[in-house]
């Protein structure tokens, strides 16, 4: 950021950070505000990372000056129509349960399947829910304790959060389509933050599919995102996220998922867009017989960075975890895994897996991998592996030998290479639409 | 740590701790680290001035640098710092009696069937004569190729030139904060160099070395292999070693030029006390080929990761660990690789075993810079857990700036299977000895690359230390 516009924003809604100004504009159920008042204290003790923190060391972050951005502030103005926008995208993607719409960072259309509503599913914006739900946001949100190094961003994303929604599922209710949402940003040089709460009880079931959309912006813009799932006893999510924004942002996600006994998640990250992205996926199994995949897939090129960083958590005994994460790089592009499995004393008969697979596809490309293990139990199964390297040269020639150009069979084994993480996903309607994306940006 | 020492309380001191009714005397420096003690040291050992000069420019580093808050727990080594003695005599040392020897020691030296004057040399209480003898013959065949085999202080006095050409080159002394110690008060070590083309085909061996002072805490080692050189060399004793210290720092050097090739093997056997931080590392060159055969067993904490810089084309770095935390150790090991130049491979084989309350952790860098192209590195780690109360952890370093390298890791943690053990007991092997059959199985990668006395020696150790594991 040069030197006049970060002039220029010293006179923005909040010159350095008036927190009590930005929190004094808000109107909004006390809950919330004394949520983010306690979130902002802790925010201000804590020094930003720094590349000397280990969880930092690869991603810098000392480039943005997130104070001299400007907050969005949550507003409530719900439009009772879809934004043409979305609507375009979504005559292309199949059935669907329900919408939930971001501009920039805000709320504006919610929007469930009546039969749904009537079986006693909700799903509303986090202000509606702070007003009708204190309670649930209360343990299943302001109470989530990131880890150290993730306590900053955690804490200014709970502080400043701009807009969320709640999504209640009652037990035994199976959501037949996924629930659908888009963040999309369009004003340069903001900051927002937004969060997806879900709660999934006994034996519900749902899938949720997140799009985070932008046009390349001319100023340096950042979209802090948080995403709660509580899965219950036998409980069973599918949370997709799908990160296409433009160049000139970056993109903090921080994703806890926590499953109960027996209970089922899966977490799908697609990163595609933005200059920085960076991921923070835990998973905690916390009911023996519980089972968590987590996946992801990301496509660099220009001087893109991706940063992922995941946990798998086993606090019970007869727990399962499979990590699956998957990225290409070319051009200029870089990316880091940092995955760690820890086992708990006790966690017994834990089965916990974790590969990373990297594909360098140019000169300038470079990718660094850390799977970690941390164990403390004895009678487990653990294993990590992580590759890094280029397509294989055979199938390339061969591919070649059939007549397409280096370019096509390279796309084309990158495309295979997404696949394997794609079939991993149980609905069908998700999978095509994310193979467009991926498509669409590796140009195939 | 005490500063400004004055010479009147160097000089009490010497008269307090000084224990041996002896009439050469004995120097001693005060417990605790100062740069009066450095100089001391140097003088002491009648050293040239760059050598002083090296000395106190590490103990600024050492000074300036903070404890590392990574890998194992440091907390309380600043204040065991503060209580060591930086420098002993290594006489002193020597002069101690097979009667202060602990009872548990002398019982594991004769399971492990050693004869009585080994013994006494293992334990560093025995007079080295009779080794001597034996190696005589074998000293003269190396000196006639050229192959130098010295003390590190007889390397510095008798080879000033080649000394100093290579001395630090491989480890600065800022490279860390206990290389910097070590740089400051280094004591002890070898001086190897293997001059062109000569194969040396017996194993060097550190205890063996003639005119050889045990190795102090701060042993300081440099090896040059020169072009075309082929040698093997096995430092350290199998058997436990009979020490008061509570931490030790070595910093070993390793240039492995054009066509040469080494192998470096060491089995650390400490006492349960010890602090052992050690940085050692290998300039790897063209077409030359170095191992790392690194054994730990014991210490309180261990920290160490045998290092293979691939600096020229078709170098190749191979690192074969394995470690043992018995309880309430923990072992932070593993092996670096860096990948500099092209056509460069390398190979990381690590196992460890926890038992009790013991952690055993493998950290490991593999690096790939850009333009080493083709590079290739393979890391393996597998742990073994034998109690409910043991702990493993696998924390590698991945980092790749070269997209024609191909890199993989791949590590897994297991116990040893009910299924197995019952097998064995079908067999009509009991508990103990199934359970040994298997760690011993799981080791045998490791054991299988060792000089035959040492994989049986390690055999019998493991054995030893499983005693008591079941039931």
């Amino acid at each position: 950021m040069n030197n006049t516009t970060a002039a220029a924003r010293t006179d923005a809604v909040l010159p350095k950070w008036n927190f009590a100004q930005f929190a004094s504009e808000l109107t909004e159920p006390a809950p919330l505000t004394s949520a983010r008042k306690a979130a902002w204290k802790r925010y201000s003790e804590l020094p930003f990372p720094t590349r000397k923190v280990e969880e930092w060391r690869y991603t810098d972050i000392s480039t943005i000056d997130f104070e001299l951005l400007t907050p969005a502030i949550r507003t409530e103005e719900i439009d009772e129509e879809l934004p043409a926008d979305v609507r375009e995208i979504l005559s292309q993607s199949g059935d669907r349960a329900g919408v939930v719409v971001y501009q920039d960072g805000c709320v504006v259309h919610v929007e469930l399947d009546q039969v749904l509503a009537d079986a006693g599913v909700i799903l509303c914006s986090l202000a509606q829910a702070a007003e009708n739900h204190p309670e649930l946001l209360q343990q299943a949100l302001f109470e989530t304790r990131p880890s150290t190094a993730e306590e900053k961003l955690w804490t200014l994303h709970l502080a400043i959060l701009s807009g969320g929604y709640l999504l209640h599922v009652p037990p035994g209710v199976e959501l037949p389509a996924p629930i659908h949402t888009f963040n999309t940003l369009k004003t340069p040089g903001l900051l927002t933050s937004t969060h997806s709460l879900i709660m999934m009880e006994k034996s519900a079931r749902a899938a949720v599919i997140e799009e985070f959309i932008s046009e390349d912006l001319d100023e340096q813009t950042v979209s802090l995102h948080g995403a709660s799932v509580h899965c219950k006893d036998s409980a069973g999510i599918e949370y997709v996220t799908v990160q296409q924004y433009g160049r000139g942002v970056a993109h903090f996600s921080t994703q806890h998922t926590v499953a109960h006994h027996n209970a089922k998640s899966i977490t799908f990250n697609v990163g595609l867009g933005a200059d920085l992205s960076r991921a923070d996926v835990t998973s905690r199994l916390l009911g023996p017989g519980s089972d968590s995949e987590m996946l992801a897939l990301w496509f660099g090129d220009a001087q893109q960075h991706f940063d992922h960083h995941t946990l798998q958590h086993h606090k019970a005994p007869h727990a399962h975890s499979d990590l699956l994460f998957k990225g290409a790089l070319t051009d200029k592009a870089s990316s880091v895994f940092r995955g760690l499995i820890q086992v708990d004393v006790g966690a017994q008969l834990t089965d916990a897996y974790q590969t990373n697979r990297n594909l360098l596809l140019s000169e300038g490309s470079h990718a660094t991998a850390l799977p970690n293990l941390e164990i403390e139990a004895d009678d487990v199964r653990c294993s990590h592996g992580a590759t890094i390297g280029q397509v294989d040269n055979t199938q390339l020639f061969y591919l070649m030998s059939r007549g397409l150009t280096q370019r096509q069979a390279e796309r084309l084994l990158v495309f295979g290479f997404f696949d394997e993480v794609l079939g991993r996903l149980p609905m069908a309607g998700v999978r095509e639409r994310i193979r467009g994306a991926i498509e669409e940006k590796i140009g195939l | 740590m005490p500063q400004n020492e004055t010479i009147k309380e160097l000089g009490l001191d010497e008269y307090k701790y000084d224990f041996v009714t002896d009439d050469k005397p004995v120097f001693r420096a005060v417990p605790g680290l100062s740069e009066e003690i450095v100089r001391q040291i140097s003088a002491h050992k009648e050293e040239p001035e760059w050598m002083l000069e090296f000395r106190l420019k590490a103990y600024e580093i050492y000074e300036s640098k903070p404890m590392p808050e990574w890998g194992g727990d440091l907390s309380t080594l600043e204040a065991t710092l503060d209580n060591i003695y930086f420098y002993l005599k290594p006489q002193d040392q020597m002069e101690r009696s097979w009667d202060d020897v602990p009872q548990e020691i002398k019982d594991t030296f004769d399971k492990l069937g050693i004869p009585e004057a080994e013994r006494k040399a293992l334990a560093g209480v025995g007079a080295q004569y009779e080794s001597e003898m034996v190696y005589h013959s074998l000293k003269e065949q190396w000196e006639e190729q050229g192959v130098i085999f010295d003390s590190i202080e007889d390397g510095l006095r008798n080879h000033p030139d080649l000394f100093k050409q290579y001395f630090a080159t491989v480890i600065p002394q800022a490279d860390n904060k206990f290389s910097a110690l070590n740089s400051a008060v280094w004591s002890g070590g070898s001086f190897v160099y293997i001059p062109k083309g000569v194969k040396v085909e017996i194993p060097l061996q550190a205890y063996f070395r003639v005119n050889s002072e045990r190795m102090g805490q701060f042993e300081r080692t440099l090896i040059i292999v020169d072009e075309g050189a082929d040698a093997h060399y096995v430092e350290g004793c199998t058997a436990p070693v009979y020490t008061t210290e509570s931490f030790h720092s070595g910093v070993i050097e390793i240039i492995v030029k054009k066509g040469g090739n080494f192998r470096y093997t060491t089995i650390q056997n400490w006492s349960n006390n010890m602090y052992n931080l050690v940085t050692q590392r290998a300039m790897v060159h063209e077409d030359a080929k170095m191992e790392w055969l690194d054994g730990n067993l014991g210490s309180k904490l261990t920290m160490k990761y045998p290092s293979c810089y691939l600096v020229g084309e078709g170098a190749h770095g191979e690192i074969l660990s394995i470690a043992y935390a018995g309880d309430g150790q923990h072992q932070d090991t593993g092996g670096k690789v860096v990948h500099a130049a092209p056509h460069t491979t390398s190979q990381i084989t690590s196992k460890s075993i926890s038992r009790g309350e013991g952690r055993a952790s493998y950290r490991g860098l593999c690096k790939v810079y850009d333009g080493a192209l083709d590079a290739k590195s393979n890391v393996e780690c597998d742990a073994l857990l034998l109690d409910e109360t043991s702990r493993t952890d696998t924390y590698p370093y991945i980092e790749i700036d070269e997209n024609t390298a191909s890199i993989g890791h791949e590590a897994t943690v297991s116990k040893v299977g009910d299924e197995q053990i019952f097998y064995l007991m079908s067999r009509g092997l009991d508990e103990a000895e199934a359970m040994a059959m298997i760690v011993r199985g799981f080791i045998e990668p490791v054991a299988k690359e060792l000089p035959l006395e040492y994989a049986i020696e390690l055999n019998r150790l493991i054995e030893l230390e499983m005693e008591g594991s079941v039931g």
